[in-house]
């Protein structure tokens, strides 16, 4: 067994922690005073110009195949890259990407969606979740009803990453009532905004907000159908399972980024005359939170590994979401802790982690949709013990 | 131009660093090991060149085995080849003996320009640049924050505390650079992925036809006898102002050298 990082995964890394450290790093504080006014950190500008920045040294589509222009790299050093940007609190993300199933797009809609979302000139958001229809996603209700060639979409989004901003969004809607979501009835769409969708900011505990997506007689034509009629909720799935490696990679570099400021504090703030480090209090919540931070790195490389590797990656992946999830809320909250009363106020990053990695336990699957998932696969026999 | 780079491996100066209790020298296993900074604005550099007037880079580094790991982060930048001179005996060599040592390596390598940092963020002795040159019999452009290339006439500016002299030579020279020169890429990802496939070749004394006796501990001209910590900062001094604070402070620096 050999745990150490290849030549590249070592280099890549690496120039994605030293592109960290001198692009994105010095923009840390200017994001923390915007927010601070209730401004966006990053403006997409700033975001888009780093981007290009490091398009031309490659670092462009982590995921995106190679034909694309992207770099095609496999889960694992996306794991990598993931958990290298994971320690800023800068909203920095590589360019070049796109949704996972737009790749399943016809020769036309990649033409006017896929490429310009890849090129960062449209902005594309996912919809599945409704108010009444969230871990249950197959209980939605969003109707498609034929009209000739085309088909009119009535209904209500919610939590829509992107919402507010996306110019197009790939909506997952009923085409058949009488076939339920899991077995054909649901189909995706790819829906302009100038079809007819209006988007209602949601207010969160994060920074940003996702949006509410509102349908009243939208009018797709057919030829704006993703993939085919029927398999909208394979590719919901599809879309969700990307983010199983990809949240907790990068909770593992805010864990990184926040027990090393609880190290430097804990070293250098004095009570009753010495180092806070050097009572057992302390050193426990240090010590537990570099057992958990390092049990989820390797849950979640083995995850990643797992999607490499060609294997169903669902038992792993949902173990490393959540377990990273509960790690990074779990070292942030004693992070802050080490840190006192400097740690609960906004002239430090700790108190945003803090409401950012909340969400982490809930969105694409919650905690209990993970242990669902993980134990349901156990009891039928899928999934064995040790293997 | 065939321009040869020379990269030192050193430890990481951002991060806790130590000298080892039993031979004075620098703890090179506990220290977390980079690309000396200043080495990488001459691999810019010599790339920068390269690219307006043809010609190929190669990098030189004397180092112990584990240096590998900086030779292919200095070509996944760019140049197309390395050499990498490691032997056991060369530990503890002294500025002089390297000189030596990196002296021989570059007999074969049919250099036109000779590119390195001005100083190492470990060593920071300055004076390899210097000494190289005089073994080769070359002319020794130092500190330079601008090289600009004419057929085989090299010019330099150097960077002085006052502001720079421009200093010209013909190829072949040591160029030595400051961190004003250039701003270093970035490793590219496609330079990454092909940095394992470029040839580097390996060298020990013996294939430099340089003894063991000449470097390492047993050739050194300087030895570290003893070393300490460096002692806690001692409390300030204090200038209360009555109304003279600013005299006060001048006569301060004055005193200390700074003004
Ligand atoms: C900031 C943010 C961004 C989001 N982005 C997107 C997006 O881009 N696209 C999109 O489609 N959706 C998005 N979502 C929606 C997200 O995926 C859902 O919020 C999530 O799936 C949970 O659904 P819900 O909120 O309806 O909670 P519910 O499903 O109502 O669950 C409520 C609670 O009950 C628990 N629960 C439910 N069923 C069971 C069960 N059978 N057994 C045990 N416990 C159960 C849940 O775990 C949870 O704790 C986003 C959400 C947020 C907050
Ligand atoms: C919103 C807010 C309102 C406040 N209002 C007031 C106010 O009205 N008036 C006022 O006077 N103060 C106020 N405070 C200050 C508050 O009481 C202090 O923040 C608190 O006492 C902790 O002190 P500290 O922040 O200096 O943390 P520190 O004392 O530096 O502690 C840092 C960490 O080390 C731990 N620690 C320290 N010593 C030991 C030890 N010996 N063994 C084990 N662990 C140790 C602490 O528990 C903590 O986790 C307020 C603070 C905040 C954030």
């Amino acid at each position: 067994m050999d745990f150490s990082l290849s030549d590249e995964e070592r280099a890549i890394r690496d120039t994605v922690r030293s592109f960290v450290v001198k692009e994105v790093l010095p923009l840390e504080d200017t994001v923390l005073r915007r927010e601070r006014a209730h401004e966006p950190g990053l403006h997409l500008e700033e975001l888009r110009e780093l981007q290009q920045k490091a398009r031309k040294f490659g670092f462009w589509g982590l995921a995106t195949p190679e034909e694309y222009g992207g770099m095609g790299l496999p889960a694992v050093v996306q794991s990598l890259i993931w958990t290298e940007l994971g320690r800023t609190i800068v909203p920095f993300r590589f360019g070049g990407e796109a949704d996972n199933i737009l790749f399943y797009a016809n020769d036309a809609q990649k033409e006017e969606f896929l490429l310009p979302t890849i090129e960062g000139t449209r902005i594309s958001c996912f919809a599945i979740t409704e108010p009444g229809a969230g871990s249950d996603a197959a209980n939605i209700t969003m109707s498609a009803r034929q009209d000739g060639d085309d088909w009119i979409l009535n209904g209500e989004k919610t939590f829509i990453t992107n919402g507010n901003e996306a110019d197009f969004a790939i909506v997952v809607a009923v085409t058949d009532r009488s076939l339920g979501a899991r077995k054909g009835g649901a189909t995706a769409f790819l829906v302009d905004r100038s079809m007819g969708w209006r988007s209602e900011f949601i207010q969160t505990m994060g920074e940003g907000g996702p949006a509410s997506l509102i349908f009243e007689d939208v009018r797709v034509p057919s030829r704006n159908i993703l993939g085919e009629v029927g398999k909208g909720f394979e590719l919901g799935m599809q879309w969700i399972g990307k983010g199983r490696y990809t949240i907790p990679s990068h909770a593992i570099g805010i864990a990184e980024r926040a027990l090393e400021m609880a190290l430097a504090h804990a070293r250098s703030r004095e009570t009753f005359g010495r180092a806070i480090g050097e009572n057992q209090a302390i050193q426990w919540m240090i010590a537990d939170s570099e057992v958990e931070l390092e049990a989820a790195r390797m849950l979640v490389l083995r995850a990643a590994w797992t999607v490499d590797s060609g294997r169903d990656p669902r038992h792993a992946s949902s173990m490393a979401k959540l377990y990273g999830a509960s790690m990074v809320n779990n070292v942030v909250d004693r992070v802050l802790q080490i840190h006192g009363g400097m740690g609960y106020t906004r002239e430090l990053p700790i108190e945003r982690w803090y409401r950012q990695v909340r969400l982490y336990r809930i969105f694409e699957g919650t905690d209990e949709m993970q242990r669902l998932i993980i134990s349901r696969d156990l009891l039928r026999g899928y999934t064995m013990i040790g293997l | 131009m065939n321009i040869v780079v020379l990269v030192k491996q050193v430890p990481d100066s951002g991060a806790e660093r130590s000298l080892r209790a039993d031979d004075n020298t620098v703890d090179r296993g506990a220290a977390s090991n980079v690309i000396n900074e200043m080495d990488e604005y001459a691999i810019e550099e010599a790339l920068k060149i390269t690219e307006a007037h043809g010609g190929e880079v190669t990098v030189l580094t004397m180092g112990p085995a584990g240096a590998s790991d900086s030779i292919r982060k200095a070509l996944s930048m760019g140049p197309a080849k390395a050499v990498h001179i490691v032997d056991d005996a060369l530990r503890g060599s002294c500025a002089v003996s390297t000189s030596k040592v990196i002296a021989a390596a570059l007999g074969g390598l049919n250099a036109d320009i000779i590119l390195c940092g001005s100083e190492s963020t470990d060593g920071r002795v300055q004076v390899l640049p210097h000494m190289l040159a005089e073994r080769l019999g070359v002319a020794a452009l130092t500190g330079a924050r601008k090289l600009t290339v004419d057929g085989s006439t090299l010019t330099i500016e150097r960077q002085t505390d006052e502001g720079y002299e421009v200093v010209t030579a013909s190829t072949p020279a040591v160029v030595s650079v400051w961190d004003t020169i250039n701003e270093p890429r970035y490793p590219s990802f496609k330079g990454i992925m092909a940095a394992k496939k470029k040839p580097v070749d390996t060298k020990s004394l013996a294939d430099l036809g340089v003894d063991a006796s000449e470097v390492g501990f047993a050739g050194a001209t300087s030895t570290v006898l003893d070393h300490a910590q460096r002692p806690p900062r001692s409390a300030g001094q204090k200038v209360v102002d009555e109304g003279d604070g600013g005299v006060k402070l001048v006569e301060y620096l004055a005193t200390e050298k700074f003004v």
